[in-house]
């Protein structure tokens, strides 16, 4: 299940208020959304806030929705 | 993976142990508050407070989402759960949050149809495949959780979604610290400020704090090197007499935060004239609710919950480990009747909740050796 895949062995990271570094590895600009891999896996994330965003830019995620690229990242 | 190993290189955490050790004064005790869970967490999973000086205390804050949720709020969404036809979604572990006569879990175990989700789109997708169910989304957590709310909201607005709502439990960082700041039982020297709360919010909602208060505060990331760079950072504005908000986060937090994070939580998101919360009581103006342009999707509006105040249990002490009062150890219930597979209190079910921080990672001991 999606949810728990998405939560560590020790803690609920969403639950955590805590982003999680991923990166983006297809990009749909257009429904602004993007596929991005990390630790925990592969998820579709909403990309609104951050946008545009490029192949390879690392994402800070958290609830699904990038909420920061990461400086020189790209 | 780049942006993480590299803030978990153990020689520079040693090096900067002893950065740390020479700026300290001998004799004096420094107080410092790691405002958010996520930092509570960190502190504990890699043994940060082993690399500090014994007279650098780290104090644990309320800026943990799950462990500031009140009883009675817990309740209100236990009600909804149970709603003919309601698919109940939250996140995981909101689920073991305990109400007055139990959790989300013992309600699901009841029959009520609970689901656990990542995100609030993942709640939106539930509702689009079950036209026939309505779906309420409990939403929890600080600034860095509500612009994913808010965008969800929209989302489902302007696909027009009618059986997707939400009950807002969203809260802002602000009032809490302000009121630990008037709170005469702490005295503080520094924070360690919340790096990914400012990630949205940005650093100039925190200067009122060394210009009101007079104490410095430094944004930090989330891993060890973050926090004990940040710890060195404040230590230094001490040792000059400075005090200033910094940002040791720079890689992620903007000066000015997400403006477009903060914009859709504006067009979404209106203040709550107070909010109760756990330990700390009601504040004003301290959580969101929907604006009048969203009030159709809100679950509060659309079945009324019973909003009823709940006290903590007696033996329960999160509010004096929330406002950094008491140590977790010290709380009567610690470790005994209350641990993560049976919390009595809020603050031993999120493993960001300072007691079960301690409890996860065998922080049992209560004297630390100096460095």
């Amino acid at each position: 299940m999606l949810s728990l895949a998405r939560c560590r062995e020790d803690h609920c990271i969403t639950c955590a208020d805590d982003g999680e570094v991923m990166g983006a590895q297809a990009v749909d600009e257009s429904r602004q959304l993007a596929r991005c891999a990390g630790a925990g896996g592969i998820i579709t994330v909403d990309i609104a806030l951050v946008s545009p965003v490029a192949v390879g830019d690392q994402l800070l995620v958290h609830a699904g929705t990038a909420i920061a690229r990461l400086q020189g990242s790209a | 993976m780049r942006f993480v190993e590299e803030f978990r290189d153990a020689e520079l955490g040693r090096a900067l142990s002893g950065e740390i050790l020479a700026t300290v004064e001998p004799g004096r005790h420094y107080k410092l508050m790691e405002v958010c869970g996520g930092h509570t967490h960190a502190i504990y999973k890699y043994g940060v407070d082993d690399l500090l000086p014994a007279n650098v205390e780290l104090v644990h804050g309320p800026g943990c989402p799950v462990c500031v949720i009140p009883m009675g709020r817990v309740d209100d969404g236990i009600a909804l759960a149970h709603q003919p036809g309601v698919i109940f979604t939250c996140f995981g572990d909101m689920v073991r949050v305990p109400g007055s006569e139990g959790s989300l879990l013992d309600a699901k175990a009841d029959g009520a149809d609970v689901r656990m989700v990542y995100s609030p789109l993942d709640a939106l997708r539930i509702a689009k495949r079950n036209p026939d169910r309505e779906v309420v989304f409990f939403a929890i957590g600080f600034e860095t959780t509500a612009p994913s709310t808010a965008l969800t909201l929209k989302r489902a607005k302007l696909d027009g979604v009618a059986n997707f709502f939400c009950m807002c439990n969203h809260v802002t960082i602000v009032p809490p610290l302000r009121a630990l700041l008037e709170s005469p039982d702490l005295r503080l020297d520094g924070f360690i400020g919340p790096g990914h709360v400012s990630t949205v919010v940005g650093a100039r909602p925190f200067e009122f704090i060394p210009a009101s208060y007079g104490r410095p505060l430094v944004i930090a990331g989330f891993e060890p090197l973050d926090v004990l760079q940040a710890i060195h950072m404040l230590l230094v504005q001490l040792a000059q007499g400075r005090c200033e908000v910094e940002n040791q986060y720079r890689r992620v937090v903007p000066y000015e935060g997400n403006l477009r994070a903060l914009e859709v939580m504006a067009e979404v998101f209106e203040l709550r004239p107070h909010f109760e919360w756990r330990g700390l009581g009601f504040i004003s103006h301290s959580a969101l609710k929907l604006t009048d342009a969203y009030s159709e999707l809100d679950a509060e509006l659309r079945w009324g919950v019973p909003g009823v105040r709940v006290a903590d249990p007696k033996a329960c002490q999160c509010g004096e480990v929330l406002k950094g009062v008491i140590k977790p150890w010290e709380c009567k219930v610690f470790g005994t009747a209350c641990t993560p597979e049976h919390a009595i209190g809020t603050c031993m079910v999120s493993p960001e909740g300072a007691c079960a921080a301690y409890y996860n990672y065998g922080r049992l001991a209560r004297e630390r050796q100096a460095v």
